[in-house]
């Protein structure tokens, strides 16, 4: 008998068949794998190069994410201005949103044939449809909701006092957001990063879409998984299986600090 | 170096009308019951909160106005705070601490040893706040609010969550520093003793509850 306040009686019951949902097609792919082949296909030239090609564009990506999504975070949370829910609503939007949704409409905003596209390519011959770039606009869109949600709520949990502390003593807005607040929010900080990452390097619907699926150009690991499952081949669970190692990797070792910026309330 | 307050702060149910005006040297003491507004008093005067309507002014210098719609930002104001919980910035050591903004220019200074010695933080000075007791915590918001240079000084609470012993040497040092500060001092307390000891008027919020609250302060 455990000496504690007892729970419902079941819960277990009702929660392991929810686990197993999750965990059955994860043990699946590990126990197919064949792992007297598993460096052969990790390795293989094509596989070499969808990594390469993923941790290029995913961290890039995620510097854009961290770039353009502190400034905005920081004013959802801390300024009342028209129209702030509706842009909160739409900074959100690709997190629900299918991500092949989010693939087509950047093609139609910045396709050969859009105005921005057709304008890009007429004055300064950038194309962005189906290259490099287009795979990080494609992450940068489906990631970036992340790391916006985790820091405005990071943010929004910041002492004001201690803020206004600095302000008091002379340091101007901009010293007290570099060399305070961005020191108070380090944990959610480093936690929406870790997030943004994984979720930019699992990317898949809007980079096909958008960048298509071009090996050495624009075929990211989760692309290159898909078209080598067509073609049955092993390196598919290879990867699957690094792409699993690597996201559990993240989560587990930000685990206090993506959980405790979870709690605090994320979107 | 006199200031000047004559505004009113409103928000949703709550009306507080300030009236006072301190002269340089002295010390005063704001009391009132919970919630009656004094610590949103301070804020307006640091200028973390802006006034609804009327003025504050230190000697002819604007820090606020509603009318022109002047607002002094809060750094300009050479306001020095010493809030409840002390406001430490935990990420830096207690000389980060106490340096920081205007105090940085007096790190390593005859002036800054004093002021460390006085509060009895030389042995603490490496540490971050978080490691920590209250009292000591409390004693670093005071020497950061001593040593960076200042016309007006605002304390709220500033001795309540010391112990007894810690307390009355704490109140020794603000006594002695009160006796060469040009400047003018804003108390809040709830500590009659405290404010027998350090303050030289006195000034409490009446505070009337109706539909809504409305609060009052003149001194």
């Amino acid at each position: 008998m455990k000496r504690q306040i007892s729970a419902p009686r079941g819960l277990w019951f009702i929660a392991v068949p929810g686990i197993a949902l999750v965990v059955m097609p994860v043990l699946a792919v590990v126990w197919r794998t064949n792992y007297a082949n598993f460096w052969t296909s990790i390795s293989s030239e094509s596989s070499r190069v969808a990594l390469l090609l993923s941790l290029r564009t995913s961290i890039m990506a995620t510097v854009l994410a961290l770039i353009f999504g502190t400034p905005l975070a920081w004013l959802l949370a801390n300024r009342q201005f028209r129209g702030r829910l509706f842009l909160r609503a739409l900074c959100v939007l690709p997190m629900v949103l299918p991500p092949v949704v989010g693939g087509v409409a950047l093609l139609f905003a910045f396709g050969r044939r859009s105005p921005i596209g057709g304008a890009l390519d007429d004055w300064f011959g950038i194309q962005l449809a189906f290259t490099q770039t287009a795979a990080v606009l494609a992450q940068f869109f489906v990631a970036a909701p992340f790391f916006i949600v985790v820091m405005e709520a990071a943010f929004e949990q910041v002492d004001q006092r201690i803020v206004g502390t600095a302000r008091t003593f002379g340091a101007g807005p901009w010293r007290t957001f570099l060399t305070v607040t961005l020191a108070l929010v380090r944990p959610s900080l480093i936690a929406g990063v870790a997030l943004t990452w994984a979720r930019a390097l699992g990317e898949f619907g809007a980079t096909i879409a958008f960048a298509g699926n071009t090996p050495g150009k624009t075929q990211t690991v989760p692309l290159a998984v898909y078209s080598q499952l067509e073609s049955g081949g092993d390196d598919a669970l290879a990867l699957s299986v690094l792409m699993i190692i690597v996201s559990l990797a993240v989560l587990i070792g930000l685990r206090s600090s993506w959980i405790s910026v979870l709690k605090r309330g994320g979107a | 170096m006199s200031i000047k307050i004559d505004c009113l702060l409103e928000r949703n149910n709550f009306k507080l009308d300030v009236q006072l005006e301190v002269e340089p040297r002295s010390v005063l003491a704001i009391t009132g019951e919970n919630g009656s507004g004094k610590t949103s008093t301070l804020d307006m005067i640091s200028g973390l909160l802006a006034c609804t309507e009327g003025k504050i002014l230190l000697n002819d210098k604007v820090f606020d106005d509603a009318t022109t719609g002047e607002f002094l930002q809060p750094e300009f104001r050479g306001v020095s705070t010493v809030f409840q919980g002390g406001s430490l910035f935990n990420h830096l050591s207690v000389t980060r601490n106490i340096t920081f903004g205007r105090g940085i220019a007096l790190k390593d200074t005859s002036r800054f040893h004093e002021v460390v010695a006085q509060f009895n933080l030389e042995s603490l000075l490496s540490h971050k706040p978080s490691t920590l007791s209250g009292g000591q915590r409390q004693r670093v918001a005071l020497a950061r609010a001593f040593l960076a240079p200042s016309e007006v000084l605002l304390l709220d609470e500033p001795t309540t969550s010391l112990d007894v012993n810690s307390r009355e040497g704490v109140i020794k040092t603000m006594q002695n520093f009160f006796k060469t500060y040009d400047g003018v001092v804003i108390l809040v307390s709830h500590d009659g003793a405290e404010i027998a000891e350090l303050a030289t008027q006195v000034a409490k919020i009446e505070v009337s509850r109706g539909k809504t609250t409305e609060a009052k302060l003149r001194a």
